[in-house]
C-alpha cells in the first residue's frame, strides 16, 4: 500500500536521516522523496515522501515513532490509484437522477450534454473511480442504464 | 487432389476463377489438382477427369455446362459418389440450424474428406462436433474465411502464436456496421441515411438486422471463442447490442473527445457485441468496410490485424486454406 507522507523537518543537518530511520524500522520502502527546500517556513522544510508499507498499521506505528522524535507530520494518507473512463449514454433518461446517483466509489468529473435534435438525450460522462473498483462501477452504471432504458456506450 | 465446390453463388464462382488464375501456383504443390464437381441447389456437374472452369464461369446455369450435368442431383450425392479429397463448402449461411452446409460437412468429414469453408452457420451451430469429426477421421477442417474475411487470423494464431496464451480478443467483425458508423462519423449523416446508403451499395445482408443488430458479429465472436479461446460457446451466450440506438449526436459527442463509436465484439471472460468508444489513436479505429482484430496474449502482448472482412476478398482466405491442405497432404 502506498502512502503520501509529508513531514516538516527542522532546517538543520542530519534531520532527514533521523526521520527516515522509523520508516525503515517499520517496514516502509521509500518510492520517492522530495526535499522542498524552496518552501522553507520558520526554519522548517517540507519533505514529501511516497512510502510503500505492508499495511496501514505499519504507517500508524511510523507516525507515532516520528512524533515521539518531535517530527511534525503535515500529511499521512493512502494514495488510491484511480482510473478515468469516458462513457456515452443515449436515451429518454432522467439526467438529474443519473448525476445524483452514487455509483460505487466513482465520481463524475466530466459531463457534457449534446444539443438534442430528437427526444433522446445524449450525455457524455467522465467517471473517476479507484482502479480496483472501476469494473464494479461500470457494471452498476450498466444496470442503471438498463433500468432507464438507455444505451450505454463504454470505452474499450 | 480432387476438389468439389459445393455452392456456386458469388463465392463459389469467384473461387473457380481464382483456381484458374492461380493454377500454376497450385500445381507447384499438387500437379494432380483438379476440380471434379460443382453443385448448387438445382443440380451438379461432375467429371472425374476435371471440369473446364473457364467454360463453367461463362455459363449462367450449371445445366448449360452440359457435360456431366445431373439435374436435381444433390450436393450430398455428389460428395458421396465423387471420391473427392477436398470439399469447399460455400453454400449460404444459416445460423439457425447450419443447414444445408452442416449436413454436407458431416458427410465429407465422416468420409475423411478435407473441408474448407467460409460458411459461418455450421461452425456457429456445431463447432465442437465438426472439429471432433475432422480429428476422428484424420482430415482437415479449415474456416479462415468465416471471420474477418481475408484477414489471416486463424492461420496466424495456428502458425505464429503457437506458444502464446490468448487472453482477450476484441475487434470490428462486421464491415457493414463499420461503414455505417464511419459515414456517421465523417459525413455527420443519421443512422437511417447511412444504412440506406449501405443498402444501395449492396453491402448489407438481405435482412439488415443481421448486420445492424450485431447478429453477424456475434456469430464471429462464437467462432473465435471456440476456435481460439477453446470455449464451448453458443450464440445465445453472447450479450448483444446493435447500433440502431447510436445517434448522430452521440457520434459527434464522441468525436469531440477523440473517440469513434464502433461495433466491437469482445471475447474475454464474457462474450459481448456492443457499440464502444474507441480512441481515434487505437489500432482498432479503422474506417469504411474494414475489419480489425486485436489479440492480447501473454507473450506477444498485443497484435492487431486489419483487412477486408467480406465480399470478394474472402476468396484469398479460402485459397490459402486449400493450399494449406495441399501442402500438409504433400508433407504427409
Amino acid at each position: 500500500m502506498k502512502f503520501d507522507l509529508t513531514l516538516a523537518l527542522a532546517d538543520r543537518p542530519g534531520q532527514l536521516v533521523r526521520a527516515l530511520e522509523p520508516i525503515a524500522k517499520n517496514g516502509g520502502n521509500i518510492v520517492s522523496i522530495i526535499h522542498e527546500r524552496e518552501k522553507p517556513a520558520e526554519g522548517y522544510v517540507p519533505v514529501s515522501l511516497v512510502v510503500d508499507f505492508p499495511s496501514k498499521q505499519n504507517l500508524r506505528r511510523t507516525v507515532n515513532d516520528l512524533r515521539s522524535l518531535g517530527v511534525s507530520i503535515i500529511k499521512s494518507e493512502e494514495i488510491v490509484e484511480t482510473t478515468r473512463v469516458t462513457l456515452i449514454l443515449i436515451g429518454k433518461m432522467d439526467l438529474k437522477k443519473l448525476v445524483e446517483t452514487r455509483i460505487e466509489d466513482a465520481r463524475i468529473v466530466g459531463f457534457e450534454v449534446s444539443t438534442p435534435t430528437s427526444n433522446e438525450a445524449c450525455v457524455k460522462l467522465e467517471l473517476e473511480a479507484p482502479t480496483e473498483s472501476v469494473n464494479k462501477a461500470l457494471e452498476e452504471l450498466k444496470r442503471l442504464s438498463k433500468e432507464e432504458n438507455a444505451l450505454l456506450i463504454s470505452s474499450i | 487432389m480432387k476438389v468439389l465446390i459445393i455452392g456456386f453463388g458469388f463465392i463459389g464462382r469467384d473461387l473457380a476463377r481464382v483456381f484458374e488464375e492461380k493454377l500454376a501456383l497450385i500445381k507447384q504443390i499438387d500437379k494432380d489438382f483438379r476440380v471434379i464437381g460443382v453443385s448448387n441447389s438445382r443440380g451438379y456437374v461432375y467429371d472425374k477427369g476435371g471440369l473446364d472452369l473457364w467454360k463453367l464461369l461463362k455459363v449462367g446455369e450449371l445445366s448449360e455446362y452440359r457435360k456431366g450435368y445431373r439435374s436435381g442431383g444433390s450436393s450430398a450425392e455428389l460428395i458421396e459418389k465423387s471420391a473427392a479429397d477436398l470439399v469447399v463448402e460455400a453454400t449460404p449461411t444459416n445460423i439457425k440450424d447450419g443447414e444445408p452446409g452442416l449436413s454436407f460437412m458431416r458427410i465429407a468429414l465422416s468420409r475423411s474428406i478435407h473441408v474448407v469453408t467460409p460458411n459461418k452457420g455450421p461452425l456457429v451451430v456445431a463447432f465442437k462436433e465438426l472439429t471432433a469429426l475432422a480429428e476422428k477421421n484424420e482430415c482437415e477442417l479449415l474456416y479462415e474465411g468465416t471471420v474477418a474475411g481475408a484477414v489471416p487470423l486463424f492461420s496466424l494464431v495456428r502458425e505464429c502464436l503457437r506458444g502464446d496464451r490468448l487472453l482477450r480478443i476484441s475487434g470490428i467483425l462486421n464491415g457493414t456496421t463499420n461503414y455505417i458508423l464511419s459515414k456517421m462519423y465523417f459525413e455527420e449523416t443519421s443512422f437511417e441515411l447511412a444504412l440506406k446508403e449501405a443498402q444501395e451499395r449492396g453491402i448489407t445482408e438481405r435482412d439488415s438486422s443481421y448486420d445492424v443488430d450485431g447478429i453477424d458479429a456475434a456469430c464471429k465472436v462464437v467462432i473465435l471463442a471456440n476456435a481460439i479461446m477453446k470455449r464451448e460457446a453458443r450464440l445465445e451466450d453472447v450479450e448483444r447490442t446493435g447500433i440502431r440506438g447510436v445517434t448522430q449526436e452521440a457520434v459527434s459527442l464522441a468525436k469531440k473527445s477523440n473517440y469513434a463509436i464502433k461495433l466491437i465484439g469482445t471475447i474475454e471472460r464474457e462474450l459481448e457485441v456492443a457499440p464502444k468508444l474507441v480512441p481515434t489513436n487505437h489500432p482498432l479505429c479503422v474506417h469504411g468496410t474494414l475489419n480489425a482484430v486485436h489479440l492480447e496474449t501473454d507473450l506477444a502482448k498485443e497484435v492487431t490485424l486489419v483487412g477486408y472482412g467480406a465480399g470478394k476478398e474472402t476468396v484469398s482466405a479460402i485459397l490459402n486454406d486449400v493450399l494449406t491442405v495441399l501442402r500438409k497432404r504433400r508433407k504427409a
